[in-house]
């Protein structure tokens, strides 16, 4: 039996993965008077990381909505640019020399 | 500049309908899809397809997508397996980024008159303590791991989740060799097709229902996992705590619409729950606020592989009509699909997303999103 | 853990490559992705976060989520679940955002 088994339940899980937000940090974003993803994003950085809010979006429309933000209102998120996924900068000059794998880097 | 009639960006079940028709109409039809292969999630499908036989039932994933890119083939679809689309400029002209490494010049721009896109879904998450340690992941890419690849992502393994995808997925990683330890949901019943969950329940799988993954627990990895019950409002009661030894967890708890491009594309969007939360708003023809982009398939509300194909032939045919393509007998093919798709459409499980999807269309018609009439 | 045993799917015989992860050599199936040799060789931790060290691994395994970032041939940030392995390819695990040219 290891020593974890009795330690009690930790309550305060990562919200954004990429960059490490939990959802105390949310919540007190929300506490702040933010009222959307896209708010919640430029007051924490939840949502700013390397997949770019595609997993934790979601999850925090659902701790909005869960505070009492109406969903219409919670899921107002930046408008999609170009370009769409991080893709390495050798995609835009004609250089290939980055390719050393078959697929690029994010 | 290449230029096409039709460009259609996913090349899953949706994608490859709506290309199909849009091409068999007559129209030029450019096809994209990041991974390697077209199919989609098609390919993770070992299990066979119930329904009617014009949705391939009785047939497994991978052999139904197959077909389909044959047909799409024969119909002279350009297929860009491993590319990308990054997005939209003004008159119509696309970015699109190669990702197979032999091509010199990887990012390339086209013109297309309209768009279908096909973009899918991805995978919702839930957030305990400890899911973001290795073991935690999706139910997909366990799928992916052991249907792709042949590789199980563990050996004792816990799905939170019943729905269609957790009881599939557990029941295809037991017949790979895995320990499936149980199911835990937070519903009262079991929310996939019970057809499903009697295979799990014959193999002795616990069911746990009304409970939820309070915590995971490990050093570098998944070691045990606390699950317990849930109140009225999903909150974990305490003194119903239980620790299983395992050493991985699925996530299995619904899709939501992959809606990037469709925003970049100024399309309107909605919040509906019933289909999966944040999606383009489409009449009829699959038409969005903007009159040159078609959505279908999971995108434009998660529903199964046959309602994207369904839709997607939609789309296609009033995509291609939208250029002028086409002939007498679209009318009658479109009011097929739209019978299949009302057929597809009931029962317990059809029944809310009929009417979840009936209210989108209202939406727009109150919107006065119309697609061209054909 | 390779399954070697499928009512449904066939298990065809595979080409054998070796592939490297922090030096250790590590046999891998042509057409594995690194993912999936990793996992198959019992590996689970492919990165630690650049905040708090902590360990993380496939999570999404289609490309989105961006949590199995490993250093392939000395380039960070490759999706290690899409992206496949290749004879004598150099995969380290990566700490934070990685180095471009971290030395093998």
């Amino acid at each position: 039996m290891t020593q974890q088994e009795h330690t009690a339940p930790i309550t305060d899980p990562i919200i954004c993965r990429c960059e490490e937000i939990r959802k105390s940090e949310i919540l007190q974003a929300i506490e702040m008077g933010c009222r959307s993803v896209t708010a919640i994003k430029k007051y924490t950085r939840a949502g700013m990381g390397v997949c770019q809010g595609r997993t934790c979006a979601r999850l925090i429309e659902q701790i909005l909505i869960a505070s009492g933000i109406s969903p219409q209102a919670a899921v107002a998120r930046d408008k999609a640019r170009f370009p769409i996924v991080p893709c390495p900068i050798s995609a835009f000059n004609g250089s290939d020399k980055e390719d050393q794998v078959d697929a690029p880097s994010i | 500049m290449k230029c096409a009639d039709i460009l259609v960006i996913g090349g899953g079940p949706g994608g490859l309908g709506a290309a199909i028709e849009a091409a068999k109409a007559g129209a030029s039809v450019l096809l994209v899809d990041e991974n390697p292969r077209m199919g989609g999630q098609l390919y993770k499908q070992i299990h066979k397809f119930f329904g009617s036989q014009t949705h391939y039932a009785g047939q497994r994933g991978f052999d139904i997508a197959d077909t389909l890119i044959a047909e799409a083939a024969r119909a002279g679809v350009e297929l860009l397996p491993q590319t990308r689309a990054l997005g939209c400029f003004d008159e119509g002209q696309f970015a699109l980024l190669s990702l197979a490494n032999q091509d010199a010049t990887r990012l390339r721009t086209m013109k297309a008159r309209r768009v279908i896109l096909a973009t899918g879904a991805k995978e919702n998450a839930v957030a305990f303590p400890g899911w973001t340690l290795p073991g935690v992941m999706t139910a997909g890419a366990a799928q992916t791991l052991a249907n792709i690849y042949g590789v199980l992502p563990g050996k004792r393994i816990l799905i939170l989740g019943s729905g269609n995808v957790g009881l599939i997925v557990g029941y295809q990683l037991m017949q790979a060799g895995a320990q499936v330890l149980g199911i835990v949901d937070v519903l009262p019943s079991v929310h996939g097709y019970e057809v499903h969950a009697a295979k799990l329940r014959r193999a002795n799988v616990p069911i746990y229902l009304g409970s939820t993954v309070v915590e995971a627990r490990g050093e570098t990895r998944v070691q045990q996992v606390i699950i317990g019950q849930v109140d009225a409002c999903f909150q974990p009661i305490e003194g119903t705590h239980q620790t299983i030894e395992c050493d991985t967890v699925l996530l299995a708890v619904g899709l939501s619409p992959r809606t990037e491009i469709a925003a970049m594309f100024g399309c309107d969007m909605t919040f509906e729950r019933r289909l999966g939360g944040l999606m383009p708003i489409h009449d009829e023809t699959m038409c969005t606020s903007n009159q040159t982009i078609y959505v279908c398939g999971d995108l434009a509300g998660v529903e199964e592989a046959s309602t994207a194909l369904d839709e997607g032939r939609l789309a296609g045919i009033h995509a291609a009509a939208a250029c002028g393509y086409g002939d007498e007998a679209r009318h009658a093919r479109v009011a097929a699909l739209q019978s299949s798709l009302n057929t597809l459409r009931s029962g317990m499980h059809g029944q809310p997303r009929k009417e979840a999807k009936n209210d989108i269309l209202q939406l727009a018609h109150r919107k006065g999103i119309v697609g061209e009439t054909i | 853990m390779r399954i070697y045993k499928h009512p449904i799917l066939e298990i065809a015989e595979a080409k054998i490559v070796t592939v490297y992860m922090d030096s250790q050599p590590i046999i891998a199936h042509e057409n594995d992705s690194i993912a999936a040799a990793l996992i198959a060789s019992g590996i689970s931790v492919f990165r630690h976060t650049h905040k708090t060290g902590e360990p993380r691994g496939v999570f999404c395994g289609i490309g989105q989520c961006a949590d199995c970032l490993v250093i392939v041939n000395g380039q960070p940030n490759v999706r290690a679940c899409v992206t496949l392995v290749k004879e004598g390819m150099q995969i380290q695990s990566q700490s934070g955002y990685g180095q471009v040219g971290t030395p093998l």
